[in-house]
Order: structure tokens, then C-alpha cells, then sequence
């Protein structure tokens, strides 16, 4: 099976004044195709720096990220940004949804940034997807918080990227709103194929994906991988 | 593109309220270019319909001598061979009285002929038309102001020199009068021959004398140039109504690039609000740029999101501006337009806008709006994705950030292009955007300094005072752009009203001395006597020293030799600036206000040769000591040596000043005439009867009275300070913006604050006197800040460019500080008024 993320040698230190704070030590990580894969372990080892890397938010210290056979560290701001738009759907703690637009053309705006045809009518579809057919003209402060998470994911799925990451997806939101996220998010994994990788407090949202990796002071601990996939996880240093 | 637009407009729909404050101000500004361009622009298209109207011909030929027998030949030789025809006029100056009563009035007389004018036509109060037949037996056209100034109505008789006229009826416009020109009283009409007759017009007098001439259209152009080339050795004026409408169009243009300056000058201050806002808009935007750079979106295209609203808001703002013209220009009611444009001498002046003032007001509103919003907008490079896997703030952008100042240099220069293209030039889109940013940079560094001289209030024991100077420094607070814009309007206002206050107590100052009130001209040499004995009648000799008459002849250069000066025929004096007609004495001695810079002055002794004593301005014009100039004098050729160069104090006028002094006895023998500097009687019956006296007596004197041309300095003054003082509000209006605009910017951490301190315990009055403080402190820092402004403006204006005693008032700057204080903290505290009204827990839960 094709690997979708590949890392290789990819670590990020930070200076904070004189010293240099190693936040990621050197790691090698193969995600395959259609794989779930879930990033647990506590505050500060390191989980969302990785994820943000994968994303091509950051630049690591060293090594190479490849997405889909493509090599993205060596790439610009806008190139990046291209790709993302193109290859990932991200869904955050926060939501992040932009409050002066509706449920609806927050949908929409990957779509239109990308310039599909009839970025409408994909974006109600996918809002009925996630079961929120008729709040599409309602504002991100209209919405509660487990609904605001159902637009951020249909959002992030809007150009049917192959990968989805997810920051702690269900981080702010009550245990049943959390079940709700995670269902769709296991569904989307299932159904579309999408290559799903998840950073998490949660252990039953863990417990759902393929492969765990837990992460402690920037470094990767094991690789938990229940039968269904193999993962590779190499742990360096 | 499509994405951009939509994102545009989404988030616009979203956030407009909050922006459209600054983008009332540019709509202020941009009214006021397009209200005030039209306006000019019209009366321009009035005028220069009416050309000829104001020429009163095709072509003219003035001068200030009669005209010789050679030269009347010359016109006339060219005239017949061109197939045109000609009338002559007369222009004197001189009193009208009546035959019985006090009352006495400079007037301007003009003699014509039946066939004046073949252009334009006359507006007669009566309503009837008009006809030479009105003139004829001593009949005369006054202007209509001339009635109640000397009590007289249709059918009486007024007295002009020697002889009676009698008024037919009042002129209410006419043709051929110079427009803008300065007007010493109003017209007389008569006919030519009974002007000739009154003996006003002697060879000492001054009288202008003009031909016009009426032309086929298209030999007009060829009879210019030969008039011009036969008469190029004579002191003759030549042109045609083609010139006046350059003229008119010429110094149309200059009004309306200066005027709309203005206009600009209040879009700048809105720029300014937009800075502001932009500024603090990119930083509660920063994660939504985020967003969008994690959707796929290039830092060009967030950025074009954003450029691409507040062109849309500076479009609006502008499309505004140019409602509020056409508002403005609307509401102005037709009867006053027509009394405008008939006191101007013209028919109709269009309040419509034109087309190309709103295409001018519209470009600068956007090119404005976007030049100040560049730098804060180039701050959302630095959104990065990054930032949404954190919580709290973005860093800030580094100061240093070359594509930052680059991008300040070129909006900087942006402006400077754009006032340099609103004043139609270089120069003066240089004073202009230098003056405006030295201006705004020293208010700006002083509102700095005062907010932190008020530093030491945040400990104070007083809670509300405490916090309320806090919130001036809170992050993203507005105090600055509050300061410079608030602070700038009142500085219009104090500092206009403080040079007005400073000319009128100079001039009450010069009244209150020995200074001259009266001026006496064209006394001639065998009314000397008699005018001498009528000064002691009144008792002028009784203080100090009898008023003297001062011989005056006048002169034309007509040559300057010398080592290094060959100016020589009339043509070359014209060019090196000697072209015009001075008036020039004689005397044995300095006065008080004159003193030899250069060589040496004569002695009482006769003299061998003329010698003349030069100001010194005129070395500047190339005229150098022991140069020998050739004057004209009344026909006669004078050649006098340059022995020395005087500085004169023009602003002693008690003797006088003079450009050229000569040597006693170069003109014994020549015909000359008389002035006289003088205080008049102070009270106003004695000072009438003096005047009536002289003028009984001798006719021909004209009596021009310094009160009235200071009190018709002061109405001009007056009028000038109403301008001033309306743009003043009009900034201070525009800084009312800003501040209601800013308060609505910050209004979301302002809610938070309040439901906090609510929670806390506060009720409702203390935060109420918290924002009271507030924009007390705010207001009289910006009325300080105005008020220091005006007090430098004043003095510089007073010492440096007027040269006039400065008296600072002190009472003035005390009530602009307390009137600015008062506006900022009601405009201040009424627009935080739903704050306060807020419930806490609706506020917190939104968080």
C-alpha cells in the first residue's frame, strides 16, 4: 500500500533565549493510505507540533515530510497553502470557524478558494452529512459547540481531501456531543477512505482508530496497533 | 477573484457598521472636493461663456496716457484694414457729491460712446433696457450700491468734478467690468464727451483709456499680433476677449485646485481614522486569515480579501461624499445663487455637479483609503496557520519589516502624488503633504508626551480615575489617532480665531498712533495753497506738524544703462520687471521710515546733473548704484544716475514709500500733482464736512477714507475666519467620527470590561463616571493639544508672515480647551452609552 504521510528524520527545536528546547526529537512515521491513526500522551510531549508539521503549518529543524508522494518542506507559504486547500482537511480544538460567515459559506470557502463549480450545492450536501441540514444560514455564535465541530468537519472534507488531521477534535466539547464527532470522523475514515490522523485526550476516540502512538517529551513511546492494520512506527534517539 | 469578492462582501456584511465611521470621514472630505470643484467649475463655464460680455469686445488696446495723434493713427489704420470696428472708453477715479449735503463718495467714472458695448449687455434696475439715449444731456448710470450710500434716487442729480449728471438709473450687472479687479468705489456711466468736459481728466490725473474694437472672428488672432508689433515701443496693453477667457480659465483652475485642497486636507484625516481602524480591524481578523490560509487560500489572496473591503468602503465612502455635495450644493436656496451670480455680473451659475469633479472626488476617496490602509493590512502577511493550534494572541509583526516600510514609503509618497495632483502642483502637493505631516507629527509627538505626563494618575487611589486612564493605554486603544484628529480640528478652529484677534488689535493698534486714516490724491500744484489753508480750518495742524502734500509725478523706465546693466527699448524693461507706470517724488531729504543701504544721499545743494535714490528691491530686479535710468515722464525724456539704494519700512506709512526718490530739481517746470497721507477728523460729522469741503472746493481731489477700506478689511477678514472656522468644524466633525468610530471598534473588550466589573461589584454610575474621566481626560488632552498648536500657529503667522505684534489670548485657548473637552466627552460617553446599559451575564456567556 502507498504511504500517504511519510516522515523521515523530522525533529523541531526551538530557541527560547540562549537555549535550544528540542520540543520533537528526530522521528520516522509511515502512515498508509486509508489508515486511522491516533497521537495520545500528555500535555507538552509534543503531539500537536507533530500534527502541525504534517499539516505544513511549521517547518521542521530537520528531515523530510512527504504527503502523497509529495516532498513538503523544500515548498513555499502558497505552495503549501495550495496543498492543504487540494490534499488535507483539518479540524481543530477550537473550530475555528469564521464567525462573520454562515454554516453554509464557511463550507464553502474551501471550495470557492480552490474554484470548484457549484460550491454550493457540495457544501449543503456535506452540511447534511454531518446533520445539519437546516442551519446552514446560521451564524458559527448561533451554534453550539458540538454543532460548530460538525461544520468545521464538513468544512475540512468540503474538496475531499485524502487526509483529514484532527487537533484534539472532541477536546471542547460533553461526552455526547464528543461520541457524535468521533462517529463522523471513524465514518468518514470508513466510508471515503480518507487517511485519518487524530491527536487526542480522549481514550475512546484512541480506542477507534487503527494504530495509537503515544508521545512523551517529544518522543514516541509505542505503537499500540490492533490487528486490523499494521503501522509503521519508528522511533529514533 | 470570485472567491475574493464574495469573501469581501461577506465579511463587509459582517463588519460595516463597525468601519463606517472612517468612511463617513473620507465621505466628508471627498463632499467637499467634489461640492467646492463643481461650484468653480461652473461659475468657470458661466464666465467663460460670457467672454466678450467682459471684454465688451473682440479686441482692446488700454493706456494709462492719452493717446497721441501717432498711435490713435496706428489703431485706427489697423482696424479699418481688418474690417473692424471701434469705440472708445474713459476709466477715471474720483468723488461723487451731491449739490447740497455732507455726503461725498469715491466712484469709478467711465466715459463711452454710443456704440458701447458690442458685447454683453446691462441689467438696469428699472428693468428697462438699455440705451446710449440714457446718457445723453448729462445723463448717468450708477451703480446701484451708490444710491443709499450717498441718499439719492432715480431722477436726482450728483456732482462729478465740475460738472451735474443726472442719474437715469441704477446698474444692477454690466459689461466690460475687469472682474476680481480691485474696485475703489461704484460706477458712474457717462457719456465720453461729458466726462472730457469735466476737467477731470488733466494731464497729472490718472485715467485709463481704452479702445474696443469689434472684429470679423477670424482676422481676430492676426490684428492682436499686428497691433502688437506696430505699438511694441509704447505703453499700451493689448489683447482680446480670447485672453480674458485664458485668464479666467487660468485663474479658475487655481482657485479650484486650492479650494479642493481643503476637501483633501479632511480626507487625509480620515485616512488617518482608516489607519487606525485598519489597524486594530487586522488584528481581530488575524485568525480568521489563519482560517483561510488553512483552507488553501495564498497569502495574496487573503490579502486581496481584504484590500478589495475597504476599497469597497472607500467606494462607498466616496459614492457618499459626492450624495453629500449634491446635498449640499442642492440646499443652496436658487434666490441667493442668483443674487451670487449677479453681484458677479452673470446670469446663471449651475449648482449641478460636474462630471469630472466627481470622477476627481471619487478617485481620491478610494486611492486615499487604500493608501492608508496598505501598511496595517500588510500585517495579515503574518497570519499564520500555526497560530489556531495555540490559544491567545498572534505575535506581533517585527517593527522593522522592510516590505512594511516600503510600503509606508510608497503610501507617503501616494499622497504626496495625490496632493500634488488635486493642487495641479509640485510644489504645493510638497507644502501641503510636508506642512500636513509636520502639522500632524508635532501633535502627534505632543498628545504623546501629555499622555505620558497623565502616567502617574494610573496609581491613583481613585478607582474610576485610575482605570479610566488605564483604558487610554489599553491595547489597541484609539488615544493616538483621537488625539491628532480631534486635536487638529480645534487647532483650525483656536488658531484661525487667535490670528483674527491678532490682525484686529495690529490694526486698532496703527488707528489707536499717529498712523494716517486718510489719503488725499490728485491734488493739483495751484490747490496746494487752498488745501493747505482747509488742513488748518479743520484744525489738522493743531497736535503736531501740518500733513504735508507730497509732489508726485508719474514715470515710466523706458531704459537702465550702466557697467553691467543694457536694458534698453520698452519691450526689454518690461521683460526685466520695470514695465509699470511709478509714481514718483522729489526731495531734499530721508524721511523716518527710510535708510540708505547703498551710496550716498544728497545734500540740500543744487545739483549738477538728476540724480535719483532707488529701493532696494529694485537691485534685486538688476538695476545697480551709478546705472543711469531713462525715464518717461509725461512725455518728457528725464535721465537720472542711481547715487543711492534706500530700504524703506513700507509698514510707517506716515510719509509714505517710494520706488524712485529723486534729486530736487529734475522736474522744474513739469506738470505734477499732489498726495497727502493725513488723520482725518475722528468724528465721523467733522471728518464728512472735511471731506465735503475739499471736494467742493477742488472737485478733482479724491479723498479715499482709511476706515471704510479697513472696515472693508475687516468684513473680508470676517468672511475668511467663517471659512476657516467651517472647515475647523468640519475637521473637528470628522475627529467626532473618529472618536464614535473608535469607541465602537473597541466596544467588545469595553462590554467584557463592564460585565467584569459588574460581576465584581461595580454598578452602573461607576463605571458611568469611569467613562466620564475617560474622555474628560481624552477631550482636554486634544483641546491642549489644539490649543498648543494654535498658540505656535499664531505666532509664527503673526511674527514671521504678517509681521505684526503678537498677543497670545489666553481666554480664547482656555474655552477651546474646555469646548473640545466638553464635545469629546459627550460625543465619548453617549456613544458608550449600550455598554452601560448591558446585562453582564449575556456579555460573559458570549465569550
Amino acid at each position: 500500500m502507498n504511504p500517504m504521510i511519510e516522515l523521515r528524520g523530522v525533529s523541531k527545536t526551538v530557541r527560547s533565549g540562549d537555549r535550544a528546547l528540542t520540543i520533537l526529537h528526530p522521528l520516522d512515521l509511515t502512515v498508509p493510505a486509508g489508515q486511522s491513526l491516533s497521537v495520545v500522551g500528555p500535555s507538552g510531549s509534543g503531539k500537536s507540533t507533530l500534527l502541525g508539521l504534517i499539516a505544513g503549518l511549521d517547518a521542521p529543524s530537520t528531515g523530510e515530510i512527504r504527503i502523497a508522494g509529495v516532498e513538503i518542506t523544500a515548498l513555499d507559504e502558497d505552495r503549501l497553502a495550495r496543498l492543504r486547500g487540494e490534499r488535507i482537511g483539518f479540524v481543530f480544538q477550537f473550530f475555528h470557524l469564521i464567525p462573520s460567515l454562515s454554516a453554509l459559506e464557511n463550507v464553502m470557502t474551501p471550495l470557492e478558494i480552490a474554484g470548484a463549480a457549484n460550491p454550493s450545492a457540495r457544501a449543503r450536501r456535506l452540511l447534511a452529512d454531518v446533520g445539519l441540514t437546516d442551519r446552514g444560514h446560521h451564524y458559527p455564535s448561533q451554534l453550539s459547540g458540538g454543532e460548530q465541530q460538525r461544520v468545521a468537519i464538513a468544512r475540512a472534507l468540503a474538496n475531499d481531501p485524502p487526509i483529514l488531521l484532527a487537533d484534539e477534535p472532541t477536546g471542547n466539547l460533553d461526552s455526547a456531543n464528543g461520541r457524535h464527532v468521533i462517529d463522523l470522523l471513524v465514518e468518514v475514515n470508513r466510508t471515503r477512505g480518507t487517511t485519518l490522523m487524530l491527536v487526542t485526550h480522549d481514550a475512546e476516540l484512541a480506542r477507534r482508530t487503527d494504530v495509537t502512538l503515544t508521545m512523551r517529551d517529544g518522543r514516541t513511546e509505542r505503537a499500540a496497533a490492533p490487528a486490523a492494520a499494521p503501522a509503521l512506527a519508528g522511533a529514533a534517539g | 477573484m470570485g472567491f475574493i469578492l464574495r469573501m469581501a462582501y461577506r465579511e463587509l456584511r459582517a463588519s460595516w457598521r463597525r468601519l463606517i465611521f472612517f468612511f463617513c470621514c473620507v465621505a466628508i472630505g471627498v463632499g467637499g472636493i467634489v461640492a467646492l470643484r463643481s461650484l468653480v467649475q461652473n461659475v468657470r463655464t458661466a464666465l467663460a461663456a460670457e467672454a466678450r460680455g467682459l471684454t465688451a469686445g473682440d479686441v482692446y488696446v488700454r493706456s494709462d496716457q492719452p493717446w497721441t495723434a501717432e498711435v490713435r493713427g496706428r489703431i485706427e489704420a489697423r482696424a479699418a484694414e481688418a474690417g473692424a470696428e471701434w469705440t472708445e472708453t474713459v476709466d477715471t477715479v474720483t468723488m461723487a457729491r451731491l449739490p447740497a449735503g455732507p455726503r461725498t463718495k469715491v466712484v469709478e467714472v467711465r466715459g463711452v460712446e454710443p456704440a458701447f458695448p458690442y458685447y454683453g449687455r446691462f441689467t438696469l434696475e428699472s428693468g428697462a433696457a438699455y440705451s446710449p439715449v440714457l446718457l445723453q444731456d448729462r445723463g448717468a448710470l450708477v451703480g446701484r450700491e451708490l444710491l443709499p450710500q450717498l441718499g439719492v434716487a432715480v431722477g436726482d442729480r450728483i456732482l462729478v468734478g465740475d460738472a451735474a449728471f443726472t442719474i437715469r438709473d441704477a446698474i444692477v450687472t454690466e459689461p466690460g467690468r475687469q472682474l476680481g479687479g480691485f474696485s475703489l468705489g461704484p460706477r458712474v456711466l457717462v457719456a465720453r464727451g461729458a466726462l472730457e468736459e469735466t476737467g477731470l481728466l488733466g494731464a497729472a490725473s490718472r485715467a485709463e483709456r481704452q479702445f474696443l474694437l469689434r472684429a470679423p472672428e477670424e482676422s481676430i488672432e492676426a490684428l492682436v499680433g499686428r497691433l502688437r508689433e506696430d505699438l511694441r515701443e509704447e505703453f499700451v496693453r493689448i489683447g482680446s476677449y480670447r485672453r480674458t477667457e485664458d485668464r479666467i480659465e487660468r485663474n479658475f483652475s487655481r482657485a479650484e485646485n486650492y479650494l479642493s485642497l481643503i476637501g483633501f486636507v479632511i480626507v487625509i484625516l480620515g485616512g488617518i481614522g482608516v489607519w487606525s481602524v485598519t489597524r486594530v480591524f487586522v488584528r481581530q481578523r488575524l485568525r480568521g486569515a489563519a482560517v483561510l490560509k488553512c483552507l488553501g487560500a495564498t497569502s495574496g489572496e487573503v490579502l486581496a480579501v481584504y484590500v478589495a473591503q475597504v476599497a469597497l468602503l472607500g467606494l462607498g465612502g466616496a459614492l457618499l461624499g459626492i450624495v453629500v455635495a449634491w446635498a449640499v450644493l442642492a440646499a443652496v436656496p436658487d434666490s441667493l445663487a442668483a443674487q451670487a451670480a449677479a453681484t458677479t455680473g452673470f446670469a446663471v451659475v449651475s449648482t449641478d455637479l460636474t462630471l469630472s469633479a466627481m470622477l476627481q472626488g471619487l478617485a481620491v476617496g478610494l486611492l486615499v483609503s487604500l493608501l492608508f490602509a496598505l501598511t496595517p493590512l500588510l500585517d495579515l502577511r503574518h497570519a499564520r496557520p500555526l497560530l489556531l493550534l495555540r490559544q491567545g494572541e498572534a505575535p506581533s509583526a517585527p517593527l522593522r519589516d522592510p516590505v512594511r516600510i516600503a510600503a509606508a514609503a510608497a503610501a507617503g509618497a501616494g499622497l504626496f502624488g495625490v496632493a500634488a495632483w488635486q493642487a495641479a502642483s509640485l510644489e504645493v502637493g510638497a507644502w501641503v503633504a510636508g506642512g500636513f505631516v509636520a502639522v500632524a507629527g508635532a501633535l502627534h509627538l505632543l498628545g504623546r508626551a501629555l499622555v505620558r505626563m497623565i502616567r502617574p494618575l494610573e496609581a491613583a487611589g481613585w478607582f474610576p480615575l485610575r482605570h479610566a486612564v488605564l483604558n487610554l493605554r489599553r491595547p489597541g486603544n484609539q488615544t493616538r489617532v483621537v488625539l491628532l484628529a480631534v486635536g487638529l480640528g480645534s487647532f483650525f478652529i483656536i488658531g484661525v480665531r487667535a490670528v483674527q484677534e491678532n490682525l484686529l488689535a495690529s490694526f486698532s493698534l496703527e488707528l489707536r498712533d499717529d498712523m494716517p486714516d486718510m489719503f488725499l490724491i490728485d491734488v493739483q500744484q495751484d490747490q496746494a495753497d487752498g488745501v493747505r489753508r482747509i488742513f488748518r480750518e479743520a484744525g489738522l495742524a493743531g497736535a503736531g506738524a501740518e500733513p504735508a502734500l507730497i509732489p508726485v509725478l508719474r514715470a515710466r523706465v523706458t531704459a537702465v544703462t550702466g557697467p553691467e546693466t543694457a536694458i534698453e527699448g520698452r519691450r526689454a524693461v518690461r521683460r526685466a520687471g520695470f514695465g509699470r507706470e511709478y509714481t514718483v517724488t522729489y526731495r531734499e531729504r530721508l524721511e523716518d521710515n527710510e535708510r540708505v543701504v547703498a551710496g550716498e544721499f544728497w545734500d540740500a545743494g543744487p545739483a549738477d546733473a538728476p540724480e535719483v535714490s532707488i529701493e532696494d528691491s529694485l537691485v534685486e530686479r538688476g538695476m545697480r548704484l551709478g546705472d543711469t535710468v531713462r525715464f518717461d515722464v509725461l512725455g518728457r525724456a528725464v535721465e537720472a544716475r542711481v547715487t543711492s539704494v534706500r530700504a524703506v519700512d513700507w509698514d510707517d506709512s506716515r510719509a509714505g514709500g517710494f520706488m524712485f526718490l529723486f534729486r530736487p530739481g529734475a522736474f522744474d517746470g513739469a506738470p505734477h500733482s499732489y498726495v497727502s497721507f493725513l488723520r482725518g477728523p475722528p468724528e465721523p460729522a467733522a471728518r464728512g464736512a472735511f471731506q465735503r469741503t475739499l471736494v467742493d472746493r477742488y472737485p478733482n481731489v479724491s479723498v479715499i477714507d482709511g476706515l471704510e477700506i479697513i472696515r472693508t478689511f475687516r468684513r473680508v477678514l470676517d468672511y475668511v475666519t467663517l471659512a476657516v472656522t467651517v472647515v475647523g468644524l468640519i475637521a473637528l466633525l470628522t475627529g467626532g467620527l473618529i472618536l464614535v468610530g473608535s469607541v465602537a471598534m473597541t466596544r467588545f473588550q469595553r462590554l467584557f470590561d463592564a460585565a467584569v466589573f459588574r460581576t465584581l461589584g461595580a454598578n452602573t454610575r461607576l463605571i458611568a463616571v469611569m467613562y466620564v474621566l475617560e474622555y474628560g481626560v481624552l477631550g482636554t488632552l486634544a483641546g491642549v493639544v489644539g490649543s498648543a498648536g494654535a498658540l505656535v500657529l499664531t505666532w509664527a503667522l503673526t511674527r514671521q508672515v504678517l509681521d505684526v505684534p503678537w498677543t497670545p489670548a489666553p481666554f480664547l485657548n482656555l474655552a477651546g480647551v474646555l469646548a473640545t473637552a466638553a464635545v469629546v466627552l459627550l460625543v465619548g460617553v453617549a456613544s458608550s452609552l449600550d455598554v452601560l446599559r448591558r446585562k453582564p451575564l449575556a456579555t460573559l456567556r458570549a465569550e
